[in-house]
């Protein structure tokens, strides 16, 4: 009898379906139980050739010349002195906040934000069009899936999937991810989309918006997926055309999410659940 | 002991691919290394060692990034089997060969990633918004850089990979010798 592997179209077609197999078994989530065992081993090799990465390329990249960090300091300095005289007056605003605050008995969501720090164990990978970075917290240390992943800079995304000691991290540069976004200075609202060449766009936004360069905006908090006042980043550009019902505008993350070393995972926000609405509303007795 | 070396090298590619050369990433791009290597092993080994390096190197790949288990496989397997099938109507690997190997095979196998990402569910926004400006977007900033890349390291890559195949075939025919 020939060996089935001669016969090359019969390997070819076996093949493809053990693909579409593993694809499918992977999809429905049959083979989470396996990535499991397989993932803490790898992540602990990324982990550490990312951190072995991070600290060559930050010794190398630590500025040696005198004269030019003498010049750093000096414009260090004078921009401490403008920040002092801007904290000062900030102080006051806060002070007349927390006074008002008090007497309409309103608490800000941002002050009871819990944190989980986490280090960033693989970076996106610009041959897979999914852009997502993997952290080394899981489920052991209260990480699910939907929980904001932010940095000091502001947004870096959502947990997509999680296991016992990793997550992975959806970045708002997807262009799957689409978030609520606010403009700070006209509070106008829009869609932030991420696009293919990892900027984003706010789309949505009313053309009698005064949308300038420079504006920064923030989650909003509509629809529930995200807690509101997260920076997302600032408008580079802005696109008005005549014939168009809205106007869109690019915004740029600080965040620079190639070189993520350290992000924080909001742990006490948890997404809220839309879902029964959507079913409630698409059944045929709610159809009216 | 071809097949054993399958997983220490892809793995280690795929951990390089993720963690060392996002560091360097020039227009938004690197190249695909764990791509390059399967197909350069598979143009001068067995169809089957072929085979087997593509899901090796394709569930590496699928491990280290959000996308199902073996989305990566079925376009490198399909590279992999139509070099096989036009291998022997070579003399030898030459420079062209190389030359279309690296365009063609990251074009098609960039291109069936997002079929199948598109597929099973994983780019939902990308499917409602589906539209030209997305699909030019798509290929400037996503497939085209990997394929430039791809193109520029094949020869050190494949250079490299031969260097070990001759390694393993000459320490074989030392120990049936023997």
């Amino acid at each position: 009898m020939r060996n089935w592997r001669s016969n090359r179209i019969l390997f070819f077609i076996v093949s493809l379906i053990i693909c579409a197999g593993l694809i499918g078994a992977s999809s429905a989530g049959l083979l989470a139980p396996l990535q499991d065992i397989i993932t803490p081993p790898l992540n602990f090799i990324t982990g550490l050739f990312n951190r072995t990465t991070q600290d060559t390329l930050n010794t190398l990249n630590t500025d040696t010349d005198v004269a030019s960090l003498q010049r750093r300091v000096a414009e260090l300095e004078t921009a401490i002195n403008n920040y002092q005289s801007e904290l000062v007056t900030l102080r006051e605003v806060a002070s007349d906040y927390q006074r008002l605050s008090e007497l309409l008995n309103y608490t800000s969501q941002s002050q009871d934000r819990e944190y989980v720090t986490a280090d960033v164990i693989s970076n996106a990978d610009p041959n897979t069009p999914l852009r997502t970075i993997a952290i080394n917290k899981g489920t052991r240390d209260g990480i699910t899936v939907g929980m904001p992943v932010v940095t000091q800079l502001g947004l870096v995304g959502r947990v997509l999937n999680v296991s016992a000691n990793a997550a992975r991290v959806l970045l708002i540069t997807d262009t799957s991810s689409a978030i609520s976004g606010r403009l700070l200075t006209t509070r106008d609202e829009g869609s932030v989309i991420g696009q293919a060449n990892g900027n984003l766009l706010m789309e949505f936004i009313p053309l009698a918006a005064n949308v300038q360069e420079g504006d920064i905006v923030n989650t909003s908090g509509l629809g529930g997926n995200l807690p509101p006042n997260i920076v997302i980043g600032q408008v580079t550009s802005v696109r008005q055309r005549e014939f168009e019902l809205f106007q869109s505008a690019i915004i740029r993350s600080l965040n620079n999410f190639d070189t993520l070393e350290i992000v924080l995972v909001i742990t006490n926000f948890q997404p809220a659940d839309l879902s029964s609405f959507e079913q409630s509303a698409s059944s045929p007795g709610n159809g009216g | 002991m071809d097949s054993f070396l399958s997983v220490p090298i892809l793995v280690f590619a795929a951990v390089v691919q993720v963690t060392i050369l996002p560091q360097f990433s020039i227009l938004g791009g690197h190249p695909d290394l764990v791509f390059l290597i399967t197909v350069s092993w598979a143009l001068n080994s067995t169809l089957e060692q072929g085979v087997l390096w593509s899901f090796v190197g394709g569930i590496c790949k699928d491990l280290l990034s959000a996308a199902p288990l073996g989305s990566s496989v079925p376009g490198v397997l399909i590279v992999v089997f139509v070099i096989h099938a036009i291998r022997q109507q070579l003399y030898s690997v030459g420079l062209l060969t190389l030359i279309w190997v690296s365009v063609l095979g990251t074009l098609f196998q960039q291109l069936l990633i997002l079929i199948i990402l598109l597929v099973s569910g994983f780019q939902p926004a990308f499917a409602n918004r589906l539209g030209y400006s997305v699909l030019v977007d798509q290929f400037t900033y996503f497939v085209l850089p990997t394929t430039v890349y791809n193109l520029l390291t094949i020869i050190p890559v494949y250079w490299v990979i031969r260097i070990i195949q001759h390694r393993i075939r000459s320490d074989q025919r030392m120990a049936r010798r023997n």
